[in-house]
């Protein structure tokens, strides 16, 4: 073995040092304690005496209808805002993808919701989504019924609420993901786009054989990273409906925030993280994987 | 909260003992507390909320306070106001102000309704106040305000569950800790059945945004607390009238409780600390600033003397309620996670929820919580 690479690697490790220790003490020892706490009966108020219940924490839970519920509803609104805010900040991006000074204006429009406190927008939104009482309602019924269509209950309705939380949350953060494709637009080089039109290649065809394909990274990383801000799911139910009607918007840390904090059962708690985890890194993977195979 | 505890450091500045007050916002208050109980770093005197000192004391984190305060003084404090604080019939809390909840009315709108209020003191029953709400809605009023809009869950739990009690129900048994069969309960149902009435005829609003209705003059009636007193009094004037809620067929059962406070089991000196709590339940040190400052009720009788209000309109009703009708809402550890399901169940039951299936689901939530827990208590 070479004495260079020796010291080199002392100097690596010296270098990592202070990362690892604040990882260790901050990320890696919490998450484990959390995992020795879910296999006890922990309370809370009385950490002390907790037994151990072995995996009945795990079982407890995968047979609870409201966490699974709570776990239903996450994924149904994944799926609704992770295609639709991605291709929406894909085309917004397209869209203010121009130089002029009014463009850039616009770009800071899109981005104001990303910025405003989500609890603010939760009020906002809620004042919008007011169903219609006499000749009272909120601004989105009005629309509805200037329409033509009927006035909805959008958050009082088990069926309309999830997606109306989706649909303001697509509005909420679309600015953010618009952001990024935006910077991976502003890599493309001109010359490739020009030598594209030169060719013949009309818009339709730019977009599909041209800007599509040397865009991948940064779209692999767009619809992860929705993913699993959309598993996050908590502030907008929480405020808005508070998980309901008839839990129809219960979210996965709504469970886990009642468990530790009103039934004070942290070992349940900790056990319905450590399944949080475990769904949000097969996540990470499955980015992984996918963006492997967009390198090779 | 600041210039008392000035005060009580002025008064002790030669005996050692100071007060360090430390605040959080509202909404994090029960988050902190539970985390620093969790880490032992409590306090010496903790703060809270009335229905959260049993759990505090099955966790074994409070002391009892009675032997601190004379049999008189123990008596000066309003009924309720020590039964919250009590848990198996020891005293662990005092609280320097109680809470009051009643239907504020408007007296010309009722007046133009042709609605006859009910006498002093008194209440309407349950199908009175229905055919009071009709009455008003043929007129072409929006009979009454009881603020669904509010998130937080503990509105929902302290505001209906007179109702509830006014029926002969209860939401959880507090020697067992039973809430399967007892929160759902045929009689809850059917009383919660009738309650939903409001909602169906539209009497009142589901999802109201305006906070105040009443006070912009849009609703005949308000279901709420001392904390809108003030406000109604300087809006409506020799108009505002005030009665206990409607009761269903029992006896009427009056909302209270308020937060208070305990001594820790972590408690250094605890002489020292009981000094502090005597001070800001004091009738002068604490509750005539404290009271003067919330407008909350004060939870002392000897106290009234220091507020001529409570002669008048609505604030001797109030004082009416506490002595006669107050009941603090259950105690039981397991409180917070009742309250929760509680809530959830009359916000769906108020859209329209079948109140059996509803509140059956409840109980079964609240009943896992409890069965995994009682064996350690």
């Amino acid at each position: 073995m070479n004495p260079v690479s020796n010291s080199t690697r002392a100097a690596a490790w010296l270098f990592l040092a202070p990362a690892l220790a604040l990882l260790g003490v901050f990320t890696l020892w919490p998450m484990l304690r959390a995992l020795g706490w879910s296999f006890t009966a922990a309370d809370l108020l009385a950490l002390d005496s907790a037994r151990g219940v072995g995996g009945a924490n795990y079982s407890d839970l995968l047979t609870d209808p409201r966490f699974r519920r709570a776990f239903l509803n996450t994924a149904w609104f994944a799926v609704m805002v992770v295609p639709v805010q991605a291709a929406l900040a894909f085309f917004l991006a397209l869209w203010v993808n121009r130089p002029e000074r009014y463009w850039r204006w616009l770009r800071t429009v899109f981005f104001v919701p990303v910025v405003v406190s989500m609890p603010v927008l939760a009020v906002l939104w809620t004042m919008l989504y007011q169903p219609a009482r006499g000749d009272q309602m909120g601004l989105l019924n009005a629309l509805a019924t200037g329409l033509g269509l009927s006035a909805q209950d959008w958050l009082q309705n088990p069926r309309l609420a999830l997606p109306a939380i989706a649909f303001m949350s697509v509005w909420q953060g679309v600015g953010f993901q618009m952001m990024i494709f935006l910077a991976g637009l502003q890599n493309l080089s001109p010359e490739q786009l020009e030598a594209a039109k030169i060719d013949g290649a009309h818009a339709g065809q730019r977009l599909r054989h041209v800007i599509v394909p040397a865009m991948r990274p940064s779209i692999v990383f767009v619809l992860t990273a929705t993913l699993i801000l959309s598993f996050r799911l908590f502030v907008q139910p929480y405020l808005m409906t508070r998980g309901g009607p008839e839990d129809a918007t219960v979210s996965i840390i709504q469970v886990i925030y009642e468990m530790t904090f009103l039934g004070r059962e942290l070992g349940m708690a900790s056990a319905g993280a450590m399944l949080f985890l475990l769904l949000v890194a097969a996540l990470t993977l499955l980015q992984r994987f996918f963006a492997r195979e967009v390198r090779s | 909260m600041r210039e008392i505890a000035a005060a009580f450091n002025a008064a002790h500045a030669g005996h050692g003992v100071e007060v360090h007050l430390t605040f959080f916002p509202d909404h994090q208050y029960t988050e902190k507390v539970t985390i620093a109980a969790a880490a032992r770093d409590l306090p010496d005197v903790l703060a809270l909320d009335g229905p959260t000192v049993a759990q505090f004391v099955h966790a074994d984190l409070l002391r009892p306070i009675a032997g601190w305060f004379s049999a008189e003084e123990l008596a000066d404090f309003a009924p309720a106001i020590r039964a919250q604080g009590e848990v198996d019939g020891v005293l662990y809390a005092l609280g320097a102000f109680d809470s009051a909840m009643v239907l504020y009315y408007d007296r010309d709108l009722l007046a133009a309704a042709g609605v006859e209020p009910p006498g002093d003191y008194e209440g309407w029953t349950w199908d009175e106040f229905l055919a009071a709400c009709g009455q008003l809605k043929a007129t072409g009023f929006d009979p009454v305000a009881l603020h669904m809009d509010l998130t937080g869950d503990e509105w929902y739990t302290y505001a209906f569950s007179p109702v509830i009690w006014s029926a002969g129900g209860r939401l959880i048994d507090e020697e067992t800790h039973q809430v399967d069969g007892v929160l759902n309960s045929p009689l809850n149902a059917a009383t919660l059945r009738r309650w939903q009435e409001v909602f169906a005829r539209d009497y009142a609003d589901r999802a109201p945004v305006d906070p105040d209705p009443f006070g912009s003059g849009r609703t005949a009636m308000d279901w709420s607390g001392h904390w809108m007193a003030r406000a109604h009094l300087d809006k409506k004037g020799d108009r505002l009238g005030a009665m206990p809620l409607p009761a269903m067929n029992h006896a009427p059962a009056a909302a209270c409780g308020s937060w208070c406070w305990g001594l820790t089991q972590d408690a250094r000196d605890p002489d020292a600390a009981a000094l502090w709590l005597r001070w800001v339940v004091d009738p002068v040190q604490g509750i005539l600033p404290i009271v003067s400052a919330n407008g909350a009720v004060p939870a002392r009788a000897s106290a009234y003397a220091l507020f001529p209000d409570y002669d008048e309109t609505p604030f001797r009703l109030f004082r009416h309620l506490q002595e006669t009708a107050a009941r603090p809402r259950p105690r039981t550890p397991f409180y917070p996670t009742l309250t929760q399901h509680v809530a959830a169940a009359l916000r769906d039951i108020a859209r329209g929820a079948d109140p059996g299936e509803r509140l059956d689901r409840a109980a079964t939530q609240v009943q896992q919580l409890v069965n995994r827990q009682r064996g350690a208590l």
